[in-house]
């Protein structure tokens, strides 16, 4: 992925910028817009990475469900979602948490990042194999998982329906 | 020759993406900009994952990241019921008001 650097140096400064959007944006619509180029720019991260199935899933998942959920949420929401004042001290402790956890980061990947040491078959047949082979439990528990989830989604909703 | 490897700077990447995501965990009251920076760190994770993949030269880590993809959208999902139920009734959309939550 060498002759790809330069490449990746755009695409995951796009992406980054994309994440500062949706952490400072004061309008939740502007932040889900953010998060939706933020989605596109990792789907590109992940095609670098020749992972096009990945790539593939972030963009019909990510930029087409989450997001498209995450806009609905935010006309639903009271006064579309709009938030208070954000005080000094909130940006203070998270400035603090972000030096911190930038140091400790940055110590780990200074000590040595790992290159790439094996050339090896990442096309779709092989991650196919893998999911319906050593991987076949955690990937048919996911169909359980989404209904179990949708449904305890309706049943929040009715119980706070009732309550009124 | 590149002074930076591309791994290393796939590492970086999700470094910065987690920490950014940590921070608006921190920064935002609201709840939909709370459960979008959790999803930011999400991504983070993820992209360690397929990086992982990659320097191993397995596809295991693909298919992980694909399983990973899919309970995303489940946690996205009752995350944002929660987040409707508790606020709909409410003026402000503001997490640090509803100290209490009964069931």
């Amino acid at each position: 992925v060498q002759d790809l650097f330069f490449a990746a140096t755009i695409v995951a400064a796009l992406t980054i910028a994309g994440a500062l959007g949706v952490v400072l944006a004061r309008r939740p619509v502007h932040a889900a817009l953010a998060l939706l180029f933020h989605t596109l720019g990792l789907a590109g991260l992940f095609l670098i990475l020749s992972s096009e199935l990945v790539a593939m899933g972030q963009i019909v998942i990510y930029s087409g469900a989450i997001v498209v959920l995450f806009l609905f949420v935010v006309a639903l929401l009271p006064t579309g979602g709009f938030e208070g004042a954000l005080g000094s001290g909130r940006a203070v402790a998270a400035l603090v948490m972000v030096a911190i956890l930038l140091g400790t980061f940055g110590a780990v990947i200074g000590a040595g990042a790992p290159s790439a040491t094996a050339e090896t078959d990442h096309s779709v047949e092989s991650v196919g194999r893998v999911l319906f082979g050593p991987l076949i439990v955690p990937f048919e528990l996911t169909a359980p998982l989404l209904l179990v989830a949708t449904v305890g989604a309706v049943v929040i909703w009715r119980r706070q329906e009732r309550a009124r | 020759v590149h002074p930076l490897t591309t791994e290393s700077l796939f590492l970086t990447t999700s470094a910065v993406l987690f920490a950014i995501g940590v921070g608006g965990v921190l920064y935002r009251r609201n709840p939909i900009s709370l459960l979008m920076s959790i999803e930011v760190m999400l991504n983070a994770a993820n992209l360690l994952i397929v990086l992982g993949a990659r320097v191993h030269g397995s596809a295991t880590g693909q298919a992980v990241a694909l399983i990973v993809l899919v309970i995303a959208a489940a946690e996205a999902v009752v995350g944002l019921a929660i987040a409707l139920a508790l606020f709909r009734d409410r003026d402000r959309a503001d997490i640090d008001e509803p100290s209490e939550v009964h069931g």
